[in-house]
């Protein structure tokens, strides 16, 4: 009996190993395989671009440059894209931030008359479009179109988050409300003064996916903006994939004899300088967008 | 007297019926008024007409939509759409759940921090700027082709991005990249919930780790990988989870690669923004739209009949 016991031990043992080396191994390769591009594409960014042409860099750049970064500091088009998409991600997530909340805490008022059928409503917008050709002429009579506030506007109110924040905001007592009715606050100074500092997990939650989301949209710029001022970093890195599959072939020939760069290995300079906030921020915001997602998921 | 009531009840909750009023109006902006855009599908309409062409142009009836099942892509446009999407549900769909109970069984848990952190990041990270990656990995000359020919697995350079018959197997791989990680999340919360009890009893009988694995984590979190394959479905013909179809196709898709990359969504864009007939594109978004919402409708009724529990 103690001899069975022992073998089963040491088999489970072996089997525990083997499991182990699997699921380490897999592991080791979903790390590997997520993080590698990003540093592969740190490395070509502070390579010469002329150089990256020939292939064959992996792990550290072959010819050290900081040419790429200093070209797209130097070039006011870039500068131009980038502090457009600062302003519409600072705005826009401010302007989202406040009219979702505003209107989630609205709907998160029991009492409130026409509370079901406004939530209908609600659902039947955020499921149901026309579609990108009348939206499109919507934009257009409303003079959208090559403005700025075609990055802010269409986006200033979240359905999905009103149905998020109806949630949070219903558990907040009644009687904070009241109490602050009682000594004459009107609603509006109820919700910035009271609400707002106790709904920072929603708030942040809903910054988060906001300011990335606007961080990150390269189709509104694309399809609604011609104005080249007003265009936005993802924009131009998109652009130059597109012009580039024309000129790739002259591009040796062409002008840049002089230069060390190529408008791919700015384009790389960009793309780092516009992912470096993002792995800045998101992991110190992880115990936020785990809570946003998971009452996303449930929707309780 | 009931009405008095009511009167008095919305006077009290004035300033929150102004709140939400002010959000209603903005959707029948930005929602309402195109749904209404759509009836131009079925109506002569140039855009020269303003909005009010909408109104007065003649209806023509179901032209546009004999004319796109008569053109000659349009075969070709329904397979890409319904190849992708089912290539996704079938892989980007199990993938997290795979990953989630291989990070479950982890011991070592500042690796699983370390590793579970990093999945997260595509998921941050737009797909202009994983295009702008993948076209430098996966080019001819990047780091996949040099390294698939230096172990000899293929002789000349493969074209992941360009030939036709790679679309669909390097965009489904870029999905699972970008969005497994995240989706992971849900499903490692819901392995969490599991009573430890289970587990302990399961040993004590001598169950091996596959075995609790496969007869218990599994079946614990069935309702979690139904009501995740309930919102996949929902918005199948769009990419499912991740969405991605379109961004995918207008991204990566190119004149070589359009046999297989060209799907109904970036159809729409070329014929109605980039050709301006807007009457026409809107028949054939309708189409586009009419299957998701006959979707979303199957999904949510699915979802009732299992969990006693609409999702929306």
């Amino acid at each position: 009996m103690g001899k069975t016991a022992r073998r089963r031990k040491i088999r489970k043992s072996k089997e525990d190993w083997i499991l182990d080396c699997i699921i380490y191994l897999f592991a080791f390769l979903v790390f590997f395989m997520t993080i590698y591009p990003f540093y592969y594409v740190v490395v070509l960014s502070f390579n010469e671009g002329m150089d990256a042409n020939m292939g064959g860099i992996y792990w550290f750049p072959r010819k050290f440059t900081l040419e790429n970064y200093a070209k797209f500091f130097g070039d006011m088009t870039w500068i131009r894209a980038a502090m457009v998409t600062v302003a519409r991600t600072a705005l826009g997530t401010v302007c989202t931030l406040f009219f979702t909340s505003i209107v989630a805490y609205g709907m998160s008022f029991k009492e409130l008359v026409g509370r079901r059928a406004y939530m209908k409503y609600f659902i039947v917008c955020m499921y149901f479009s026309g579609g990108i050709i009348p939206y499109y002429m919507l934009l257009k009579t409303l003079g959208l179109l090559n403005s700025f506030w075609v990055y802010i506007i269409p986006s200033m109110l979240s359905i999905f988050y009103i149905t998020i924040g109806r949630g949070f905001y219903e558990g907040i007592p009644g009687s904070l409300r009241e109490s602050a009715l009682i000594d004459g606050a009107t609603e509006l100074q109820i919700f910035v003064r009271i609400i707002v500092p106790i709904s920072k997990p929603f708030l942040a939650t809903l910054a988060l996916f906001t300011s990335v989301g606007h961080w990150n949209n390269w189709y509104d710029s694309t399809f609604f903006v011609k104005d080249q001022e007003l265009v936005t970093l993802p924009y131009k890195m998109l652009a130059v994939i597109n012009t580039n599959t024309i000129t790739a072939n002259d591009m040796n020939a062409a002008g840049h004899a002089a230069s060390t760069t190529t408008s791919i290995s700015v384009q790389l300079a960009a793309l780092v300088i516009s992912v470096a906030p993002i792995i800045c921020v998101y992991p110190f915001l992880q115990k936020y967008f785990v809570t946003g997602l998971m009452i996303g998921a449930v929707k309780e | 007297m009931k009405k008095e009531n009511l009167k008095r009840r919305i006077k009290q909750q004035r300033a929150l019926q102004v709140f939400v009023w002010l959000g209603i109006l903005y959707c029948f902006i930005f929602n309402i008024i195109p749904m209404f855009g759509l009836i131009i599908g079925f109506k002569d309409y140039s855009i020269t007409s303003g909005i009010k062409g909408i109104f007065t142009s003649e209806w023509v009836g179901l032209k546009y939509f004999q004319q796109f099942i008569g053109n000659y892509q349009f075969g070709k446009l329904v397979r890409n759409t319904v190849v992708l999407s089912l290539l996704k549900l079938v892989f980007t769909f199990p993938a997290p759940i795979l990953f989630a109970l291989i990070l479950n069984d982890m011991k070592a848990l500042g690796v699983k921090k370390i590793v579970q952190t990093a999945s997260y990041l595509p998921h941050f990270i737009s797909w202009v700027i994983v295009s702008c990656i993948a076209s430098q990995f996966l080019s001819q000359g990047g780091v996949i082709n040099s390294f698939l020919m230096s172990i000899g697995l293929v002789k000349e350079p493969v074209k992941f991005l360009t030939a036709p018959e790679y679309f669909w197997g390097t965009m489904v791989t870029l999905d699972v990249w970008k969005e497994m990680g995240w989706w992971t999340i849900i499903f490692l919360a819901a392995i969490t919930g599991i009573n430890s009890d289970y587990y302990e009893a399961a040993q004590i009988d001598g169950a091996s780790r596959l075995q609790r694995t496969i007869y218990i984590t599994l079946p614990c979190i069935k309702s979690t990988i139904v009501v995740v394959l309930i919102m996949t479905l929902g918005n199948l013909f769009g990419g499912g989870l991740s969405g991605s179809n379109f961004e995918q196709s207008y991204l990566f898709g190119n004149s070589v690669n359009a046999d297989t990359s060209q799907i109904i969504q970036t159809y729409v864009f070329d014929v109605g923004l980039s050709k301006g007939r807007y009457a026409y594109a809107t028949a054939v978004g309708l189409i586009q739209s009419v299957l998701s919402v006959i979707m979303i409708m199957g999904s949510n009724f699915a979802a009732k009949k299992i969990s006693g529990d609409s999702l929306y």
